[in-house]
């Protein structure tokens, strides 16, 4: 070969190939539509916690005829003719249905803040200070029963507001501004849904009330997204100022109400405190169990260990405990130890395959969590399905629900029994993911999985099967990862989709929905 | 003497042990150098961002590799390079599993652009054509556990060589490395303050430097050397995360090295390198030891032989 040939050829390939495109899409594809059906009926839907979709009052608007309203028709004229490209990039993003972007942007406040505090020198840890957020440790730790307390209150206080706005759309029927004045452009796909108060409005106020108290670390950028929102309205041609005034108002008054029961629910007790901790344990070995201990170096306190005392949606902490799974097999029991070595046997057997469901549905720290995961399945099927925003909030609202529900199961099972992980009982078990600080009995994911699995059968009957193969899968790859028994996920996915079918019976299924 | 000249190849990309892809000397025409080096790599403090810190749940984390490695004169200005290595990964505490596998080949073109030799003194310049890419699906999202980021390399070498004073040689290489995107096995991450919805990850390019100072007599050659990889993008590690594989890993390496040809039997030579991370970001404070033997066959042809 001549050498300058070949140096031709090293080097133009060297050359070329950096020409290749590597720029990736960060965020879900959500297109503008009209929805199937833009539910008229909608005020007259079962709230999750307003007593009345009307609970919230919201004066009637002035008349199109009035001045004032012309007025601001005017301003809607004027800023649409000044509208730049990165306007119009607003006006796209938030038009793909502002239910789905908040719930994007909810999991990515929980991957943001899902990281737990640095151990410091002396071997404690130090705890978030939601009066300090921004120093370190951040606040919050978002791990997955925060999170699934978050994501359920947000989209829960969606949902309700989104009932009354539809009751007040309804009532008042003030037609949308690309409706009224041929002069007004729809930047968006235009429908029959009448625009005050504006929905998007709404949802911009009760996200960001929630959100600040739940990521106050993040307010700036929970600002900017519920402004950008607020104005996409307005200049897409859908709102005016006063539909977009009553909409704020609405959704930061009934955002108020649920941050009432937020603080009150019970969460500001589930970290408990070391005497509790002492007491959990002594309940374990005075059912002859080894009791749980951190694997963490240095050890952890336990992970919101009274999160199961934690108000659920649409039950009783009466019927949670009714619910909790028979004990888990003894730590020296035979089972266990067949147990235990089947956990080894897949660890010493894996395969690609199997890591890689390990990996996928590890959702471990730094991560939107499990029922993050979810939320993320979930979207791919909303928005598939076109439902108008009030139908992608009942969406979300049930499975949230659902996910919070299992998360106070799940916490009130792991923490009833505080039995050890199989890394405690053989320190021989090397796991292909990070092993949860907290006990063992039953699995979160299972749990989680099998609620969440329960609630998307439900809304989309069509893809059952797929639904049920995930949770299972995700419910299995914490066997295959080496940080769960069995048992505790084949109870655990059971136990979820118990919780998942609370819900459906007390509650969905009578909504006025369906 | 040229007979004794046996030149490895490692794209400094992951372990970051650059040496000899990146040096001045070539294996004749119809010689070929081939042999098996083992490196052990360990570090208990590792650089989150900018913050250095032990970590509990890792403890010690060491990395063994066993490298295949060859180069072949194509012609007397002309070599070709490759390398094959097996890695193992082990945490000393913590439960996190230890990975092993096949991790990526490199094959490489390294061409001898220019010689100038007066009576004391040469010099010379080279190009290297380098690629990578891995030989087994190993997971690259399991680090500091992963055995590689699993990333398709092209690279573009300039290597300048000047001896002095009959055996002392100082040597600079710098090189520019295209590394392709990666998939994962997850669906989401979080990385650069935004949530990445997508199985695949953007890595950044690299670009590395090495300097050396070096005595190079007979069957003996040593030297001290420098290098430095700088990664043009990705972000740090978050605070007490785990780290990412797009993350902006940087290092400065001190190093020596040793080859000697054994009297016998003849053609055999006994390789030794140390590597000493001073600073870095994103990666752990790594010392490393590489070993190995490595034979040289010449092909009988009696146009090229020296």
């Amino acid at each position: 070969m001549k050498p300058l040939y070949s140096l031709f050829l090293t080097f133009g390939l060297v050359v070329l190939i950096p020409a290749c495109e590597k720029e990736i899409r960060q965020e879900e594809q959500f297109h503008a539509f009209v929805p199937a059906n833009i539910d008229p009926s909608a005020g007259n839907w079962a709230t999750v916690h307003l007593t009345a979709p009307n609970q919230i009052a919201v004066p009637p608007p002035a008349p199109v005829n009035s001045d004032s309203y012309q007025a601001e028709l005017e301003a809607i004229k004027d800023a649409q003719q000044k509208l730049t490209a990165q306007q119009h990039e607003i006006i796209r993003f938030w038009s793909g249905t502002g239910v789905l972007r908040w719930n994007q942007i909810m999991r990515e406040l929980v991957a943001q803040f899902n990281l737990p505090p640095a151990p410091l020198p002396d071997g404690t840890y130090p705890v978030p200070d939601p009066e300090n957020p921004f120093s370190d440790p951040r606040f919050p730790f978002a791990n997955p029963p925060y999170a699934a307390r978050a994501y359920s209150y947000v989209s829960t206080a969606m949902y309700d507001a989104l009932i009354a706005t539809w009751h007040y759309k309804f009532l008042y029927n003030r037609p949308a501004p690309y409706e009224v004045d041929d002069g007004i452009k729809a930047f968006v796909p235009q429908t029959d849904l009448p625009s005050y108060p504006s929905e998007e409005a709404v949802m911009s106020g009760v996200a960001t009330e929630l959100l600040k108290a739940l990521f106050p670390a993040a307010v700036e950028k929970i600002t900017r997204w519920a402004a950008d929102q607020r104005n996409a309205a307005l200049w897409s041609g859908k709102a005016t100022p006063s539909d977009i005034s009553a909409g704020l108002a609405l959704g930061k008054a009934v955002a108020a109400i649920f941050m009432i029961r937020a603080r009150a629910d019970g969460m500001s007790a589930a970290a408990g405190n070391k005497a509790q901790w002492e007491a959990l344990k002594l309940n374990a070995t005075s059912r002859g169990d080894v009791a749980w201990v951190s694997l963490d170096i240095p050890p952890r306190p336990p992970m919101l260990p009274f999160f199961g005392n934690v108000l659920p949606w649409k039950m009783t902490h009466d019927d949670i405990v009714a619910l909790r799974p028979p004990p888990p097999p003894l730590a020296d029991s035979e089972e266990m130890k067949a147990e235990l070595n089947e956990v080894k046997q897949f660890l010493k057997n894996s395969t690609r395959e199997r890591l890689r469901i390990v990996h996928f549905w590890a959702d471990g720290a730094g991560t939107y969590t499990p029922p993050g995961h979810w939320n993320d399945i979930a979207a791919e099927y909303i928005a598939e399905a076109q439902f108008s925003e009030v139908r992608s909030a009942r969406a979300f609202a049930l499975l949230n629900m659902a996910l919070h529900n299992a998360a106070v199961a799940c916490w009130e099972t792991k923490y009833f029994y505080f039995n050890p992980r199989p890394s405690q009982l053989d320190p021989s078990v090397k796991t292909l993911t990070g092993i949860p600080n907290f006990p063992s009995y039953t699995s979160g994911h299972s749990t989680f999985s099998g609620a969440a699995a329960t609630i998307l059968s439900y809304l989309f009957p069509a893809h059952q099967s797929k639904f049920n193969d995930m949770a299972k899968e995700a419910s299995m790859s914490r066997l295959y990862g080496g940080i769960h028994y069995r048992k505790d996920c084949e109870v655990g996915l059971d136990h979820g989709k118990q919780i998942g079918n609370f819900l459906l019976d007390n509650f969905a299924r009578t909504d006025g929905a369906d | 003497m040229k007979k004794y000249l046996c030149l490895i190849c490692i794209l400094p990309v992951f372990a970051g042990n650059a040496q000899t892809i990146s040096d001045g000397l070539m294996m004749p025409a119809k010689n070929l150098c081939t042999g098996v080096l083992y490196t052990h790599d360990r570090w208990t403090n590792y650089w989150e961002g900018t913050l250095k810190r032990d970590n509990g749940n890792i403890g010690t984390l060491t990395t063994q590799s066993a490298m295949w490695v060859a180069a072949y004169g194509i012609t007397k200005r002309l070599n070709a390079l490759a390398a094959l290595p097996y890695v193992w990964t082990h945490a000393s505490q913590g439960t996190l599993a230890g990975q092993q596998g096949i991790q990526d080949l490199t094959l490489a073109l390294k061409f001898n652009l220019l010689n100038s030799k007066a009576e004391h003194h040469e010099f010379k310049a080279f190009v290297v054509g380098g690629f990578s890419t891995p030989l087994s699906n190993y997971t690259p999202d399991f680090l500091p556990l992963s055995i590689g980021t699993g990333t398709t390399n092209f690279s573009g070498r300039i290597t300048l060589n000047y001896a002095f004073l009959k055996n002392f040689y100082i040597n600079f290489s710098g090189a520019y490395t295209w590394r392709s995107n990666i998939e994962i096995d997850r669906q989401a991450y979080y990385t650069n303050g935004q949530l990445y919805l997508t199985h695949e990850v953007w890595m950044p390019n690299v670009f590395d430097y090495f300097g050396s100072l070096g005595f190079h007599k007979g069957p003996l050659q040593t030297e001290l050397n420098y290098s430095q990889q700088v990664t043009l993008g990705g972000d740090d590690i978050r605070r007490h995360d785990m780290p990412f594989p797009s993350n902006r890993m940087n290092f400065s390496k001190a190093g020596l090295l040793v080859m000697y040809y054994l009297p016998w039997p003849k053609y055999l030579a006994f390789r030794c390198a140390a590597h000493y991370t001073v600073s870095g970001r994103n990666v752990g404070q790594s010392t490393a030891i590489t070993t190995g033997l490595l034979y040289t066959i010449i092909f009988k042809d009696k146009q090229s032989q020296l």
